[in-house]
């Protein structure tokens, strides 16, 4: 029987949900908090009837409740209800007084009291926060062998666990060993350029479906928890450089806000709007004017933007200091992006090494030539844009 | 592109071009280490501080006194923090007053974390360097101290932690110090802890020792704390 995560968007990659005695590992980037993820499925399943537990060696258990309340989820009437219970594996260990049904003030104890926990919620579900520090407590194998006796035994018993891992620096091999020990897989990676400005969360292997490729973005809002949004992309670059092209040319949608410029060429005087899907990337696509004296828009445009594509005329390097310029007015420095090198097939179109010299571009911001036109170099370029924002 | 920082301790930057310049180098982790009380809290309270009257932000991580500690203890040198604290210039991740009870609600620039929550620390580290690079382009961080964490965690995920801070700092850019007391972990540790640090300075209640920084290798001078904080004399 499948049940649903209550996570928006994470049915839809899981096939409906998560099927009954099975695990599911939330994999996060260090300096993203997935521990959410663990209690919006919680919450959800309570809300359905069903019980759970929370095995905590992080957090206190008062620390959880009040986090509960800032998310507008009423934990404290669970527990005094007797749907749900703390495994308090925090508390004794920095000198606060023990809160739960089940308290661990060793660690030699931990296998066998979740086990105890695992066996008062049949069907119901069980938060394991946080794995990682179980870790460097039992060591790498123990730990292994706990994960296997603790998913055998939840499915037995028809009951779904939830891990939560902070993938710190570990050695890949047992990076590889722990998520082969569960059902199923979320990433939860981060989009950034100098900071963290996006994260998204991607199912990478399930037991009973076959994932898709798609990774959706997300923040986390109290109250609310985990929130879908569609990223915004940025095409920006000079005048004439082939933005409205390009937008037409990644986009599956797209219009434009234009008017022939003398009467003869067609020149963007508000926006591009498009709206990308690519391997499973989706985004809307906003193509800003090239001219200056509409770039009163470009802040606008780019707030929340989580990538850039700035295009430049490959045959025209006067043009590369306007291209620096808007660079620097969409705040696309702090941002992933890369430079298309557009109109690379036409008559003295520069190299990439070239542009990249002029425009004095370090090694880190890849440069693909194209030609939106002709469609010559659009596919290298999202796949360029995908690299850099999954940090292949 | 500057090379280094100043320290703003008096002194300190003059005892020795390094291949870098003089100063602390820029976007680096500096790592201050040596018995307990020889200033080494001072001496990172004056490195934020002559950052954030040169208008660099500050994300300060603090795990063994609380925010009024802090701002007491920088009051006693006539370093204020409020009108930075009210310019969004100073941001504090708190994770030793949920334990001791003297809690403030979290705002803007104040984020309180778990000692034994080393996910939800490095959690604060990442909204932490996004908000103080939206302040200013460079900026400084203090982590002030190892110590505790070592004290509520097991080692190795203390080390974890210490090279996920790092390299978020050094991917945004900022310029760090951090501190340790010695002789609170094992020598393997403190070790790992010295071997993944940048710089390394050890103070010891007399002497300041520049152990690795830039080019410079074991250059030692005397110090004294006055009402300046700590300063850094000539033999």
């Amino acid at each position: 029987m499948i049940k649903k995560s209550h996570i928006p968007k994470l049915d839809d990659f899981l096939d409906g949900g998560i099927p009954e005695g099975t695990s599911v590992l939330f994999c996060a980037y260090p300096g993203i908090g997935s521990e959410t993820f663990g209690y919006q499925i919680l919450n959800g399943r309570l809300q359905e009837g069903d019980k759970g537990f929370i095995f905590t060696n992080v957090a206190e258990p008062s620390s959880i409740i009040y986090e509960f309340n800032k998310y507008g989820w009423d934990l404290e009437k669970n527990i005094d209800e007797e749907n749900v219970f703390f495994v308090d594996g925090s508390s004794y260990f920095i000198g606060s007084p023990v809160m739960g049904k089940y308290s661990i003030e060793n660690y030699s104890q931990i296998k066998e009291v979740v086990k105890k926990a695992i066996n008062d919620v049949p069907s119901g579900v069980g938060v394991i926060n946080n794995l990682s520090t179980l870790v460097d407590y039992l060591g790498v194998e123990e730990t292994l062998e706990t994960i296997h006796e603790w998913n055998e035994f939840a499915k037995l018993n028809k009951t779904v666990l939830i891990y939560i891992f902070t993938k710190w620096d570990y050695e890949e091999q047992f990076i590889d060993e722990i998520k082969s020990s569960v059902d199923c897989l979320v990433n939860v990676n981060t989009i950034e350029d100098r900071v963290i400005i996006g994260q998204g969360f991607m199912v990478v292997s399930s037991s009973w479906t076959t994932p898709s490729n798609e990774m959706a973005l997300f923040f986390i809002i109290q109250p609310g928890g985990v929130r879908i949004y569609i990223p915004k992309i940025l095409v920006t670059g000079p005048h004439n450089a082939g933005k409205s092209t390009f937008v037409k040319a990644i986009s599956k949608k797209s219009v434009s806000v234009d008017r022939k410029a003398l009467g003869k060429f067609k020149t963007t005087i508000a926006m591009d709007i498009g709206h990308m899907e690519y391997k499973g990337f989706v985004a809307d696509v906003f193509g800003t004017p090239g001219q200056e004296r509409f770039d009163l828009i470009l802040d606008v445009l780019a707030k929340e933007a989580v990538g850039a594509f700035i295009l430049v005329d490959s045959t025209l390097p006067e043009t590369f200091a306007r291209a620096k310029e808007m660079i620097s007015k969409c705040k696309a420095e702090a941002i992933p992006k890369i430079i298309v090198a557009n109109k690379t097939d036409l008559p003295g179109a520069l190299t990439t090494e070239k542009i990249r010299e002029i425009m004095k571009l370090g090694s880190d911001i890849p440069i693909v030539p194209a030609s939106a036109r002709e469609k010559i170099g659009i596919n290298e370029a999202m796949d360029a844009f995908l690299a850099l924002l999954y940090r292949d | 592109m500057r090379l280094c920082v100043e320290s703003g301790v008096p002194g300190f930057d003059d005892l020795g071009y390094s291949d870098l310049g003089c100063g602390i180098p820029e976007n680096t982790v500096t790592l201050i280490y040596g018995p307990p009380k020889t200033g080494k809290s001072i001496f990172s309270h004056q490195f934020a501080y002559h950052g954030l009257l040169n208008g660099e932000s500050c994300l300060c991580i603090l795990t063994d006194y609380g925010i009024n500690e802090l701002k007491q203890n920088m009051m006693g040198f006539g370093w204020f923090l409020e009108t930075q604290i009210q310019n969004d210039m100073f941001y504090v991740i708190d994770a030793i007053s949920r334990l001791t009870g003297d809690v403030f609600p979290d705002s803007n620039t104040y984020k309180l974390t778990s000692l034994n929550d080393p996910a939800d620390m490095m959690v604060k580290v990442g909204i932490g360097t996004r908000f103080v690079l939206k302040r200013s382009d460079d900026f400084r961080s203090v982590f002030d101290s190892l110590t505790t964490s070592l004290a509520f965690n097991p080692d190795k995920l203390v080390i974890r932690f210490y090279r996920a801070y790092m390299h978020r700092l050094k991917e945004a850019r900022g310029t760090a110090i951090v501190n340790y007391t010695e002789g609170v972990a094992s020598d393997v540790v403190e070790n790992a802890i010295k071997s993944v640090s940048d710089n390394i300075i050890r103070l010891d209640g007399e002497y300041l020792t520049i152990e690795r920084m830039g080019g410079l290798k074991n250059i030692k001078a005397p110090y004294r704390i006055t009402d300046k904080g700590v300063t850094v004399e000539k033999e």
